[in-house]
């Protein structure tokens, strides 16, 4: 069946099999950043927003995302221009293998889209379902609340 | 992984849903967040019918009290402006305790009802606020108590062909005191809980009209715990009160142990959660 994505703010269309997930379906169609980690739910590496929403890509089948707006790593910056909170995570060391790196980013861009001004307590409530085994937690809390900051002084 | 599925639905009525449903020369499942559905193994399921498209996500407060969509978000539950007082704060507390944010995103109001999953910590929360819920299929609609879902198990009770729609919390009774709480036992704020509790204190001049407290996870299903609510009925509110409360919960509660906890362990505990739950709601009356 065909299934139909606004994915990065570009509208696409993908050959999908009815019971297959949205993690698949983006990784074989080359969104590398969504990461397979535990593929049940509890790590949150392969989470991506959808219509807004940060949900883990290998709990929702693709299917059920028809006409939605999705938005991956791919899609929040680049090398040469990363945003805000890209930028804020290498500043504070809140990297090491990066794994998780993606799913942590785009559940802290979840946050900031609803909320400007965290604080610390809300910062780990929205991180709450991305495992880091690298960093500690601690700095990518700082690096999210820094990033606030910044893209405040920006607007 | 769901082997055999041919086809994925989507309507966009209630109707056109469950006429899929109540199909009986396929085997047609309800969608709802997919938490479940996507992490099973099973050749049985021909079709998915997805419910996204039947607008049933809102939440809405009335004189006769709150009215959730079966198909939103718990996670727009746990940050409602709308569910305010002691109703609404319990069904804050218990929704933002299931699983994580990208779960709570997915997992549905409904979902958590019908499913009983280990992260179904909304039942209790919703049984002690006397919910009751709607079930709809093509060609009627009936409204039952949530405690008649849970009789025996939500699937033997919702026939084919039929959802839920809507759960309606009643307002609490007027000119009363209400007091309320919800305790979530669990290894670490991610887990399955090892216990769960709600508890709601209803007071009439000091005394205690009305008691409600309901469990979930040591149990196979959410259940009330009968023996203690009638044991503080008319009431004043004492330490001892609480505790013989907490200690009489247990009784003809069957226990289902787990690698998280053993029965035994649950047996212990629950008489302390469920005092503490009783002494935080009490502090209505203060």
């Amino acid at each position: 069946m065909k299934l139909q994505l606004i994915i990065n703010g570009e509208r696409k269309s993908f050959e999908i099999a009815p019971q297959e997930l949205l993690l698949d379906v983006l990784r074989r169609n080359g969104y590398k950043s969504v990461k397979k980690g535990c593929g049940e739910g509890a790590c949150g590496a392969c989470a991506v927003l959808i219509d807004g929403r940060v949900r883990n890509s290998c709990t929702v089948f693709a299917a059920h995302c028809e006409g939605s707006e999705v938005l991956t790593t791919e899609g929040l910056g680049t090398p040469d221009h990363p945003h805000v909170l890209q930028r804020s995570f290498v500043d504070h060391g809140a990297t090491q293998c990066g794994f998780c790196n993606p799913g942590s980013l785009l559940a802290a861009k979840a946050l900031l889209d609803r909320n400007a001004e965290p604080t610390e307590a809300e910062v780990k409530e929205a991180l709450d379902g991305n495992l880091c085994r690298c960093t500690g937690y601690v700095k990518r809390i700082e690096a999210v609340l820094d990033a606030a900051k910044t893209l405040k002084k920006h607007q | 992984m769901l082997r055999h599925l041919t086809q994925f639905y989507r309507p966009q009525t209630v109707q056109e849903a469950c006429t899929l449903l109540e199909d009986k020369t396929r085997k047609n499942v309800p969608l709802a967040g997919g938490t479940y559905l996507t992490q099973i193994d099973d050749a049985t399921i021909d079709g998915l019918v997805d419910l996204k498209g039947l607008q049933l996500s809102s939440i809405r407060a009335d004189s006769g009290g709150f009215r959730i969509g079966a198909m939103t978000p718990v996670f727009d539950v746990a940050t409602s402006t709308v569910l305010t007082g002691p109703a609404g704060a319990l069904l804050r507390e218990a929704a933002k305790r299931i699983g994580s944010t990208p779960l709570r995103h997915s997992i549905t109001v409904g979902g958590n009802l019908v499913g009983v999953f280990p992260w179904s910590d909304l039942p209790p929360a919703l049984l002690v606020l006397e919910a009751e819920v709607t079930l709809a299929n093509a060609h009627r609609k009936r409204t039952i108590p949530l405690t008649t879902l849970y009789a025996t198990r939500p699937n033997d009770v919702i026939e084919r062909g039929e959802i839920m729609t809507e759960i309606h919390v009643p307002a609490m009774p007027t000119g009363s005191k209400n007091g309320t709480a919800f305790i979530k036992m669990a290894k670490t704020a991610n887990d399955y809980a090892i216990i769960t509790v709600a508890t709601r204190l209803t007071f009439n001049g000091g005394i205690i009209s009305a008691a409600r407290i309901a469990i979930n996870a040591p149990t196979r299903k959410p259940t009330r715990c009968r023996d203690a609510e009638d044991s503080l009925k008319g009431k004043q509110i004492t330490p001892e009160l609480l505790a013989e409360a907490g200690v009489r919960a247990i009784s003809g509660i069957e226990f289902t142990p787990d690698f998280r906890a053993s029965k035994e362990y649950r047996m212990d505990v629950l008489p302390v959660v469920v005092r503490r739950a009783l002494e935080q709601a009490a502090k209505a009356n203060a």
